[in-house]
């Protein structure tokens, strides 16, 4: 099942509903990738609140989106990684490294605002 | 913990010190006990037998001279067992049988000896008294073949060694036990994760920090970056005597299963002795968000937070009140 990708302004929003094979996952990179040159998008955000795992091609995948996201343009931010998840990622020695994270959809936007903000900031 | 011990039998404390038959036939090969041995212990067997009684008066004769060994003859009922104990000892060392059944028989006077708290000393002393009476014994008995008589002590003496093996491990075991005893207490103390602000959580470490433990502390902080939705959490180690790599790397764990969660930690309370000796040991830490100590930290984490600590205009300058 493809991962559902929505437009907010210029924030694109991934909310991943149900756990993904790796195939979704090449999908999902390949369409946010895309659509960040559509829509002249600033910020991703993806949130993987309904998973209860992460395997390692899944934390591979997210990292490439954000590079990916990164060089055309975009920040990316994974929100909702749940507690357990975040342990056993940590336990299997796997790490989100040059990606930011926030707690839920709300932090995320939040985030990504804050840096838009900043960019304003630096701007003038 | 004295009435532990007594709870404890001899074979109960063998599991708990891990002398499988495996373990028992390693300590044989390293004090050399050959087959060989066999034969030399059994020409002794009648001998020492036969005079079992006297040695083991011997032996506890020796023990009385000492004031330290005062807590094992001035009890009258455990002197008594201890004796028993101490001959069926001297009778079982030549019998040629050192098994699981032999081991556990040393258990129970070791632990009679760690219970009543002898000093090791003097019961090395009284050990090495007791040799040499049954040498000098030995000795007149086969006057006529000192070689013989030699050979055969020889191998009386690795059974010996194995004994004292035994006796100091388990005298030291059953003085470890306080201490892990100890550090178990230490390790179940529970680790709170308090909230001092909206979206700034406190976590002071306190005590050792094993597998165990540093799950359950990652795990409750987890649970609280989510109940709480922080943003921000202040990890305080001052109560961590030492940190060696595996306790690093157990908080590096916590540290990055939180940023996970979208939460920026920052690590207080570094002392000087545990920064050098984590520099010494090459662990890398640079990941993590150090600040010197709580103070700081809680500073730092506020600023992150947006939050600005102002004193009040109106108390500034005047002196405190006294109180009454």
């Amino acid at each position: 099942m493809p991962v559902p990708i929505l437009k907010q302004g210029d924030v694109l929003i991934a909310s991943i509903q149900a756990a993904l094979l790796d195939r979704d996952l090449v999908q999902l990179r390949d369409d946010i990738a895309d659509q960040i040159g559509k829509f002249r998008s600033r910020g991703v955000v993806i949130d993987v609140m309904a998973l209860d795992v992460l395997d390692s091609f899944a934390t591979r995948t997210l990292r490439s989106i954000a590079y990916t996201a990164k060089l055309r343009g975009a920040r990316t931010v994974v929100v909702g990684i749940q507690p357990e998840v975040a342990f056993g990622m940590v336990q299997l020695g796997l790490s989100l490294d040059g990606v930011a994270t926030a707690l839920d959809l709300e932090e995320g936007l939040a985030y990504i605002g804050g840096l838009a903000h900043q960019d304003v900031h630096r701007d003038r | 913990m004295v009435e532990q011990i007594q709870q404890t039998t001899p074979r109960a404390l063998m599991q708990e010190m891990g002398l499988t038959d495996a373990v028992i036939e390693r300590r044989k090969q390293i004090v050399g006990f050959e087959s060989a041995d066999l034969a030399c212990i059994i020409a002794l067997r009648e001998f020492v037998t036969e005079h079992a009684d006297e040695y083991m008066s011997s032996f506890f004769a020796h023990l009385a001279n000492f004031e330290e060994a005062r807590p094992l003859v001035a009890n009258r009922s455990t002197l008594e067992k201890a004796r028993q104990l101490k001959r069926e000892h001297l009778v079982a060392m030549v019998q040629g049988e050192y098994g699981a059944r032999y081991v556990e028989q040393r258990l129970e006077l070791g632990a009679l000896y760690a219970r009543v708290g002898l000093d090791t000393r003097v019961f090395l002393g009284a050990f090495a008294h007791l040799l040499k009476q049954i040498s000098g014994g030995v000795m007149r008995r086969f006057e006529r073949s000192p070689a013989e008589a030699h050979d055969n002590l020889m191998s009386l003496n690795k059974v010996a060694f194995f004994d004292l093996g035994l006796i100091t491990d388990l005298l030291v075991f059953e003085r470890e036990r306080t201490i892990r005893q100890q550090q178990e207490a230490i390790r179940e103390l529970s680790t709170p994760v308090l909230q001092i602000r909206e979206r700034l959580l406190l976590l002071p470490i306190i005590g050792v920090i094993d597998t165990h433990r540093a799950r359950l502390i990652t795990d409750g902080l987890l649970r609280a970056i989510r109940a709480n939705r922080a943003k921000v959490v202040v990890m305080d180690v001052t109560g961590v005597a030492t940190i060696d790599s595996r306790v690093a790397n157990h908080l590096m764990q916590t540290v990055t299963a939180a940023r996970l969660m979208g939460a920026l930690v920052i690590v207080t309370g570094l002392s000087s002795e545990v920064a050098q000796s984590l520099v010494a040991l090459g662990i890398e830490l640079t990941k993590f968000n150090t600040v010197g100590d709580l103070q700081g930290g809680l500073d730092e984490a506020e600023r992150i937070l947006g939050y600005r600590v102002v004193p009040v205009p109106s108390n500034a300058g005047s002196p405190a009140q006294p109180v009454g």
